[in-house]
C-alpha cells in the first residue's frame, strides 16, 4: 500500500469537527506557473524518486519508463517459437483485441464496411474501463466555444509535447463522434430547449463535457454492446492475446489468443490487427490503488513493443484526484470529476480549501498529496489519510443536485453506509490512466505495418495530463478511424505468413540485457488474484 | 482453548469454507483464500454486471441475488457465483428512417414473450440495482419506451432479471432497446446539429502552430 501520511487528524475527530457550510473562500489561490511546476515536482507520483528506470531492450531503448512497466516490457514471451506450429488456425479480415469502447467502435466501423471481424477480449465484451467512465465526453458544441479552444486546452494542460495533428483531428471530429453515438441510441442529458447539457472539465476554458448523469460510460457501453450484438462481429470472450504474429517482413499478421475457458491457444490470422487493450492501472504503479478494471495490466504495450512498435511518454500516468479511501471496501473507487465541475470543494482536516478544485487533475492530485504529507489530512489508519470532498456544501448551494446528476455516486455511497448529501467523502488520488502509449498516425496505425493501436494503449494526445472527457472522445474517434482505415486498406488477398520469429531477435536482446528466463509477460491479471496461465480461471482449485 | 479471532469471519464461497478478515469483499476473500477466480469478474465497481452471485445469510432461508464485488463478507455468509449461460441473443434491425410504428413492430417480433408477463415479481426481487423491472416491462410492452428506458438508467446488464423470469423474457435487453429507440425517435440536440452544420461549411479550423 502506498503510504499517504502518518500524522493527520483522526477520522472520528475530523468528522465531528466537520460542519457543512455553503460558501468557503479559497484563501490563497496561487496558480502561477512556478507554483504549479514546483507542486508537481515535489508531490506528483510521476516525480517520485526511483519511480522510473531506463529501458534496456527494444525500440525505446534508453528511454525513461516507469520501472514496473520496464519489467513487463523486458520479459519473455509465454510462447516458444516452435509452439505456434500445432495451434488451430482461424482466419479473418480484421482482428480487434479489446472489448471496451475503442474496440467496439473499431469493430462496428470495420464490419459496416463489409469486413469480417473478430473481436477478442480478455474478460467479457464491455468489462472494461469504458463502462466505469463517469464524467462525460468533450466536444465544442456551444456558442462561444470552438475546436481551436478545445485544442488549446489540451495543449496547455499537456505539460509536454504532443502530436498536434492527432489533437487537431480529435477536436474537429468530436461533434461527429457525439452524433455517431446518438445514432447508436445513446442518451445524453438535455436541457429544456433540447440542447445537450455541458459541464466544465478541470483545466478547460469552456464548459464542453456532455454527459449522461454520472453513468456516461455505462450508457455508452450498453448501446455499443447492443450494436455489436446486432452486427456481424464475432465476439470471443475470455480470450486474451498473448502474442502478436508477424511475417518475414515484420508486418503484423494476427495474434495468438489464449482461451481462459479451456487453456487452449488459437492462432488468428488477420489482414489487420487493431489493439484496443486499454491501460495498466492494475499494475498498481508506486503501490497506488486504482480505479481500473481487473484486466488493465498493460498487455497491449507489451505485445506491440515485442513486434517493434514504437512507444512514447512511458513515464507519465494520471492519478485521479478523487479516489475514495473510506470505508476500506471502497478504496480506489472513483468519484467523478463532474462533481468538482458542479462546484464541490476540497477541504483539509481543518475545513480549509487548499487548491482551485477546477485545476487540472495532475495539479489537484499533487495538492491533495501535499496536504496529507504535511499533516493536514484526515487519517483513517496508520498509513492512510485523505481530504474531504465537500458534497454536503455543494448540496447546500445547489439543493437536489446530488440526486439529480450523480445517482451512481449516491448509490455507491449508500451501499457503504454514507449519505453524501450530509456527510463529506474522504478521497485520495487513485491510479487512473496511462497518458502515453504506442506511437500512432492519423488513422491509428502504429509504426508496425498492419498493427493499429487505439484508445488508452496509444500515446501522443494527452501529454502528461489528460483532461476529463477526452478519453471517451478519443476511443470513439480513433476507434472509428482505425476501423475504417483497416477495412479499406486490407487487401482481400491470401493471408500472409503468421509466425513469431520476431521473438528470436527480441529474446537475443533480453539475453544480452541478462533478463532471467522465468520473467514472462503479458501478466494478464494482478498477482493478488493468484492467477497463472494454465490454472482453472473459475478458481475451483486452491493454488 | 482457542481464542476466537474477532476480526475474522467464516464464509462459504462456491462451496469452499474460508476464514478471512472482516471488511473484505467476497471477491477479495476468494483471492486471499488462494482461489484464482477470474471468471465473472470485471470492473470490481458494480457497473459491469459480471459478478452475479446467489447469497444466503446466516440464519436466513432467503436466497438473494447480488454482485460479488459489492458484497462484504460476514459471519456465516454462503455465496455461489452464477456465471452467464450462453443463450441465443435476440437481434433486430431498426428501420431507417425510424418510425414509432416500425419500432412497435420490431419490439413485438424481437420480444414476443414480453406480453406474457405473469407478474410474479421475480425480476424485481433479483435486481441488484433495485430497478422496478416488472412495471418497466409493462410500460415498454405498451409502447412507452421513454419512461421504461429511464427506469433502466442504472441497469448494468447483469441479466439476473432474465435468469429469474419463468417466461424467458429478456428485461435487461428490453431496457437497452427502450433507451435506444427513445433517442432514435427524438429530435437531435440543437447545439450539436448547429455545430456539425458549421463544421460541414468549413466555418471552423484548427491552427496547430498558433
Amino acid at each position: 500500500m502506498h503510504v499517504t501520511s502518518n500524522n493527520g487528524v483522526l477520522y472520528q475527530d475530523a468528522i465531528i469537527a466537520y460542519k457543512a457550510v455553503a460558501e468557503r473562500i479559497l484563501v490563497n489561490p496561487n496558480v502561477s506557473a512556478s507554483f504549479t511546476s514546483d507542486l508537481l515536482k515535489a508531490y506528483h507520483p510521476d516525480y517520485l524518486q526511483n519511480a522510473c528506470g531506463l529501458l534496456r531492450v527494444g525500440g525505446n531503448r534508453d528511454a525513461q519508463c516507469h520501472h514496473q512497466l520496464v519489467d513487463a516490457l523486458q520479459s519473455h514471451s509465454h510462447l516458444k517459437p516452435a509452439d505456434i506450429t500445432n495451434m488451430p488456425v482461424t482466419e479473418t479480415d480484421i482482428l480487434v483485441i479489446g472489448g471496451g469502447g475503442a474496440g467496439c467502435a473499431a469493430a462496428l466501423t470495420a464490419a459496416q464496411q463489409g469486413s469480417e471481424v473478430i473481436l477478442a477480449t480478455k474478460l467479457r465484451l464491455g468489462d472494461s474501463n469504458t463502462v466505469m467512465a463517469e464524467g462525460g465526453i468533450q466536444a465544442s458544441i456551444n456558442k462561444g466555444d470552438s475546436p481551436q479552444q478545445h485544442f488549446d486546452d489540451i495543449l496547455s494542460s499537456a505539460n509536454q509535447p504532443v502530436n498536434k495533428q492527432l489533437v487537431a483531428d480529435l477536436v474537429m471530429d468530436a461533434p461527429d463522434v457525439l452524433l455517431w453515438l446518438i445514432e447508436q441510441g445513446m442518451q445524453f442529458d438535455l436541457d429544456d430547449h433540447g440542447n445537450m447539457c455541458t459541464r466544465r472539465a478541470g483545466g478547460a476554458s469552456q464548459s464542453r463535457v456532455v454527459f449522461c448523469r454520472d453513468y456516461t460510460g455505462l450508457e455508452l457501453m450498453r448501446v455499443l454492446k447492443e450494436s455489436i450484438r446486432n452486427s456481424q462481429v464475432d465476439v470471443w470472450n475470455y480470450a486474451p492475446a498473448i502474442e502478436l504474429t508477424t511475417d518475414s517482413k515484420g508486418q503484423c499478421t494476427g495474434a495468438v489468443l489464449l482461451s481462459l475457458e479451456d487453456n487452449q491457444y488459437t492462432l488468428v490470422k488477420a489482414r489487420s490487427v487493431i489493439l484496443a487493450t486499454g491501460g495498466l492501472g492494475r499494475m498498481h504503479l508506486n503501490n497506488f490503488p486504482t480505479s481500473n478494471h481487473l484486466g488493465a495490466t498493460g498487455d497491449g504495450l507489451v505485445l506491440a513493443y515485442r513486434i517493434g512498435a514504437r512507444l512514447r511518454d512511458l513515464e507519465t500516468f494520471q492519478y485521479h484526484p478523487s479516489g475514495l479511501i473510506f470505508p476500506a471496501s471502497m478504496q480506489g473507487v472513483m468519484v467523478t470529476e463532474g462533481i468538482r465541475s458542479s462546484g464541490a470543494y476540497l477541504l483539509n482536516a481543518q475545513g480549509q480549501r487548499f487548491i482551485d478544485e477546477l485545476e487540472s487533475r495532475d495539479i489537484v492530485s499533487a495538492a491533495i498529496i501535499k496536504e496529507c504529507r504535511q499533516g493536514r489530512g484526515v487519517q483513517v489508519s496508520d498509513d492512510l489519510s485523505g481530504v474531504w470532498l465537500d458534497t454536503p456544501g455543494l448540496e447546500l448551494r445547489s439543493p437536489g443536485i446530488l440526486n439529480q446528476r450523480f445517482p451512481k455516486l449516491i448509490a455507491a455511497a449508500k451501499n457503504a453506509g454514507i449519505d453524501p448529501r450530509y456527510k463529506p467523502l474522504l478521497i485520495y488520488p487513485t491510479l487512473h490512466y496511462q497518458n502515453g502509449g504506442a506511437v500512432i498516425d492519423q488513422h491509428g496505425q502504429s509504426t508496425v505495418k498492419g498493427l493499429y493501436c487505439v484508445g488508452e494503449v496509444s500515446g501522443g494526445i494527452h501529454g502528461k495530463n489528460r483532461l476529463m472527457g477526452n478519453s471517451l472522445l478519443e476511443i470513439i474517434s480513433f476507434g472509428r478511424k482505425a476501423g475504417q482505415h483497416a477495412a479499406l486498406s486490407s487487401p482481400s488477398t491470401q493471408h500472409g505468413e503468421a509466425g513469431i520469429s520476431h521473438l528470436i531477435h527480441f529474446n537475443a536482446e533480453l539475453q544480452q540485457a541478462q533478463i532471467p528466463l522465468e520473467k514472462k509477460s503479458p501478466v494478464l491479471f494482478p498477482e493478488y488474484t493468484k492467477f497463472e496461465i494454465g490454472c482453472d480461471f473459475r478458481g475451483s482449485e486452491k493454488i | 482453548m482457542n481464542t476466537p479471532v474477532v476480526n475474522s469471519v467464516n464464509v462459504t464461497i462456491n462451496g469452499k469454507s474460508l476464514t478471512v478478515p472482516k471488511a473484505l469483499s467476497v471477491v477479495q476473500a476468494l483471492w486471499l483464500g488462494g482461489y484464482p477466480r477470474i471468471e465473472s469478474l470485471g470492473c470490481l465497481e458494480g457497473v459491469c454486471g459480471s459478478c452475479r452471485v446467489l447469497v444466503r445469510r446466516a440464519g436466513s432461508a432467503v436466497v438473494s441475488t447480488e454482485l460479488a464485488c459489492q458484497l462484504l463478507v460476514e459471519e456465516g455468509l454462503d455465496v455461489s457465483f452464477l456465471p452467464y449461460t450462453d443463450t441465443q441473443p435476440r437481434t433486430y434491425q431498426l428501420g431507417c428512417p425510424i418510425s414509432l410504428s416500425s419500432v412497435l413492430e420490431t419490439f413485438t417480433q424481437t420480444f414476443p414473450e414480453a406480453a406474457k408477463c405473469r407478474h410474479c415479481g421475480g425480476c424485481d426481487n433479483s435486481c441488484p440495482k433495485g430497478i422496478t423491472v416488472e412495471s418497466a416491462i409493462t410500460l415498454a410492452t405498451a409502447g412507452d419506451y421513454q419512461t421504461a428506458g429511464e427506469m433502466f438508467l442504472e441497469c448494468v446488464l447483469c441479466e439476473l432479471c432474465e435468469t429469474a423470469c419463468p417466461e424467458f423474457i429478456t428485461p435487461a435487453q428490453i431496457g437497452t432497446f427502450s433507451r435506444k429507440v427513445t433517442t432514435l425517435l427524438s429530435r437531435r440536440p440543437s447545439n450539436l446539429i448547429h455545430r456539425i452544420e458549421a463544421l460541414a461549411h468549413q466555418q471552423f479550423k484548427v491552427d496547430i502552430d498558433r
